[in-house]
């Protein structure tokens, strides 16, 4: 097994004690560890960390709890505990099964909403060991899937020429239940949140570290789903994903793994509004959501296309 | 190997380990330091850990309860909970198959009541944290053992451990799973030989039997 280099480990006891140690530019924070770990092991990046800023030691970050008709989660709650969350499960639905079909039990275990949200891609030439592929997400001046093997990626086309696709569970369901994300210097709605960065996949500055995730209690009679296709029921990262929430006058459907950010199919939010969710109108709907959605020159990733019409079709469905 | 006065290199490290594993504190860092070395000459063609002299400074002492035995332990910030385990306490059970992407759960252990990962966590984060072992498991004769045993639910066996530390995790929080809940909470490990049809009525007949005995 490939072990670690070096690096000096703190345990934070703040979040502010945290973000000044980011500041130095030569630390990462820790929570779940299941990403960042992995990256460092395999030197993914170019500039391996001096030190890892340990969150889990801040004391009161993983509650779950109801308040004043919004649902706040720490950002240190651990994915398996949301998606067994009786209230989450009942209320908020598309957000406990996007955290239960998120990767396997144990990293469900071990990985937080936080971390969850802040994953990098997935996009191999950016995981390639060894920085072998200096990318333009890693601060390079190519994106490779350009040219070779991107049947993974965005059939959204490029943001800042990166091909990457997020590869959360829980963002669309985030973005479909019209979530904030609080972080220690602003609250910013879930749809803004991502965006392409270097190396990350969030807008967050250096020193930001996000804290708390809040979802306002989803209008009464209203309901969401969460829908995914991944080549293996457990374990694998979706080809594509897509959440929904349907009822009282709101449509709010998501996809992710399309895009370099998780992706508001709002093309098809017109669709069903106000509509009856009928095997025929889902139908339209998907295909109005794919109907800007372009293969790259190849058609390696087309196969991709047709998976978010059904999934964006499905995903409505199950908001029944 | 089969000569009665040879030792295995299993034997050998688990000797090792016991030199260690004695659940008295004061001069535990020393042997630690000298199971280390014992492990590393056993297996020079993996040395990676650090020499004992190189790891004087920055190390984090970490208290840790394995399989009910306290353990008091020096350990570089960079190495894995696995390592930990297995290098300086010399519990072997934790695997390592897909090399440290977190994606074959053969490396599983039990922490805090958490089947998780030992090969993506820091064992400088594990103070304090009660762990349980595939051999913790077998010691204690939980049925799931013999469920095992009685269903063949494994063929060449190297990701066993990680199997039972998964199914014993699940049967600690719930002795009345359906089979669903079986195959998804065993949905994290893999196993090469295909043995996966076996698997949920090996835990459902251990279930059976902790529920009887309970």
């Amino acid at each position: 097994m490939k072990t670690w280099k070096r690096f000096e480990h703190i345990d934070a006891k703040t979040v502010d004690e945290a973000a000044s140690i980011l500041r130095t530019g030569k630390a990462v924070v820790i929570s779940g560890g299941t990403d960042i770990l992995g990256a460092m092991r395999f030197e993914i990046l170019p500039n391996y960390p001096e030190v890892v800023v340990n969150l889990k030691s801040i004391p009161g970050m993983d509650y779950i709890k109801e308040e004043a008709g919004v649902l706040k989660i720490g950002a240190l709650a651990r994915l398996e505990d949301i998606a067994k969350n009786a209230l989450v499960r009942s209320k908020y639905t598309a957000l406990a099964e996007g955290a239960h079909r998120t990767a396997t039990p144990h990293i469900r275990e071990m990985g937080t909403l936080g971390g969850n949200i802040c994953q990098m891609t997935r996009c191999w030439y950016f995981r390639i060991p060894d920085n072998r592929f200096y990318c333009i997400r890693k601060g390079g001046k190519t994106c490779y899937a350009m040219a070779g093997d991107n049947r993974y990626h965005s059939i959204f086309g490029a943001v800042k020429m990166c091909l990457a696709v997020n590869p959360s569970d829980t963002a669309p369901a985030l973005v479909a239940l019209n979530a904030r994300i609080k972080t220690n210097k602003r609250l910013v709605e879930a749809e803004k949140f991502w965006d392409m960065s270097i190396p990350g996949s969030t807008i967050l500055d250096q020193d930001e570290i996000v804290t708390e995730i809040q979802i306002p209690t989803p209008p009464p009679g209203s309901r969401s789903a969460f829908i995914k296709f991944a080549i293996r029921k457990s374990i694998d990262f979706p080809i594509v994903n897509c959440a929904a929430l349907i009822g009282n006058n709101t449509v709010r459907i998501c996809l992710n793994a399309v895009h370099n950010r998780p992706y508001r199919a709002t093309a098809a939010e017109e669709v069903i509004k106000g509509r009856a969710i009928t095997e025929e109108n889902a139908d339209a709907a998907g295909a109005a959501a794919v109907a800007s959605a372009r293969a790259l020159p190849g058609d390696r990733n087309k196969w991709k296309i047709p998976i978010a019409k059904a999934m964006v079709k499905r995903a409505i469905l199950a908001c029944e | 190997m089969e000569g009665s006065g040879q030792i295995s290199r299993r034997d050998f490290l688990k000797d090792a380990g016991l030199v260690v594993g004695t659940p008295a504190l004061g001069s535990m860092i020393a042997a630690d330091q000298s199971a280390t070395r014992t492990t590393k000459t056993s297996d020079s063609a993996k040395g990676s850990l650090p020499s004992p002299s190189s790891c004087a400074e920055g190390l984090h002492m970490v208290e840790l309860t394995v399989n009910g035995g306290k353990y008091r332990c020096a350990v570089a910030p960079h190495w894995s909970l696995r390592q930990l385990l297995r290098d300086q306490i010399g519990l072997t059970s934790p695997k390592d198959w897909c090399g440290g992407l977190g994606a074959c759960g053969s490396c599983t252990v039990i922490m805090n009541g958490r089947p998780i990962l030992s090969c993506l966590t820091l064992a400088c984060q594990c103070s304090g944290a009660t762990i349980e072992t595939a051999e913790g498991i077998a010691k204690s004769r939980h049925p799931i053992i013999q469920a095992y045993i009685n269903n063949n639910a494994f063929q060449c066996g190297y990701c066993t451990p990680g199997f039972v530390c998964t199914a014993k995790a699940l049967l600690d929080r719930n002795n009345n799973p359906t089979e669903e809940e079986i195959r998804d909470a065993l949905g994290g490990n893999l196993c090469r030989c295909a043995t996966y049809q076996r698997h949920p009525p090996a835990v459902l007949e251990a279930a059976r039997n902790l529920r009887q005995s309970a």
